[in-house]
């Protein structure tokens, strides 16, 4: 028994290792090139921590069922979206999706952090407060499209 | 021995499955929501005690002692008054972004500016707090 925890966990510590962390520009160096944001349309940011924790989960981000890119961990990127109602949800065996509001204008960030369930890991978006995810932010790396692509 | 390991597991697994896919879902009816039109000087209120919710899914919910909350408009149920400078989300088997609805001091549910619903909130709460600003 003891054997098959070890060999499990050599398993899943080989295959965060091999997967690791999102490895883009910091958040300095992409900052200078985020355009402003235009009248109509709010800003939303998905980020996840570096956290080694279900490394190997790696999942799609969708945005009211649209594919807008990967929660990789230590990794983040930004979209631009008109003022609406938005689902976040991400790819993974039980899906637990995040339901909010963009105004014209706001910021929101959304932080994505692994979470165990009984067959296989999953991925739980949450809200996050701008002060909490700006001292984040500048540890991770941007993982999106070329800043000018990320507006939509 | 051999007996008692699939017992460990079940109860190693069953908080699991009740914590990570097995959380019900969070209350709501469609909400009849009326925005709060005036841009400035919409009312305020600043919480004077710190308050737990405990939703029905088990969630618990902090309001923290002195964070505010801006008129954001009403519904049949009462004024809904949405987190300034930072966010509230309520949890069941998903994740809602969430504006108090407060019918006098009493703190009657949740409205879901997500998805226009409405989550009460049962038994209502008493919530402490202090107008700061009016029209």
């Amino acid at each position: 028994m003891i054997k098959s925890f070890s060999l499990i966990g050599s398993v899943v510590l080989t295959a965060a290792l091999m997967t690791g962390c999102a490895s883009g520009p910091k958040y300095a160096e992409v900052a200078k090139s985020i355009p402003t944001l235009q009248a109509d349309q709010g800003r939303v940011y998905f980020f996840r921590s570096a956290s080694m924790f279900g490394a190997a989960i790696q999942p799609d981000i969708r945005l009211n069922n649209e594919v807008v890119g990967t929660s990789q961990p230590g990794g983040f990127f930004y979209l631009d979206r008109p003022a609406g109602q938005y689902v976040a949800a991400t790819s993974t065996e039980t899906e637990k999706t995040l339901s909010f509001v963009l105004d014209a204008g706001e910021t929101k960030y959304v932080r994505t952090s692994p979470s165990f369930g009984v067959i296989a890991g999953r991925m739980v978006p949450t809200l996050e407060t701008p002060e909490a995810a700006q001292k984040e932010l500048p540890e991770l790396s941007y993982t999106g499209k070329p800043a000018a692509a990320a507006a939509k | 021995m051999k007996t008692s390991i699939p017992r460990q597991l079940i109860c190693l697994l069953l908080p699991l499955a009740v914590l990570a896919g097995c959380a019900s879902s969070v209350p709501a009816q469609k909400a009849q929501f009326t925005p709060y039109q005036q841009v400035q000087g919409a009312r305020q209120i600043r919480v004077l005690k710190s308050t737990e919710i405990v939703l029905d899914t088990a969630y618990k919910r902090l309001i923290p002692e002195n964070s505010t909350w801006k008129l954001s408009g009403t519904l049949p149920q009462g004024d809904v008054y949405r987190a300034e400078k930072t966010i509230f989300t309520i949890e069941g088997r998903q994740v809602h972004e969430a504006y108090l609805v407060l019918s006098g001091n009493s703190l009657v549910g949740f409205y879901l500016p997500g998805e226009s619903n409405f989550s009460p909130l049962s038994p209502p709460l008493t919530l402490n707090f202090e107008s700061v600003k009016h029209d």
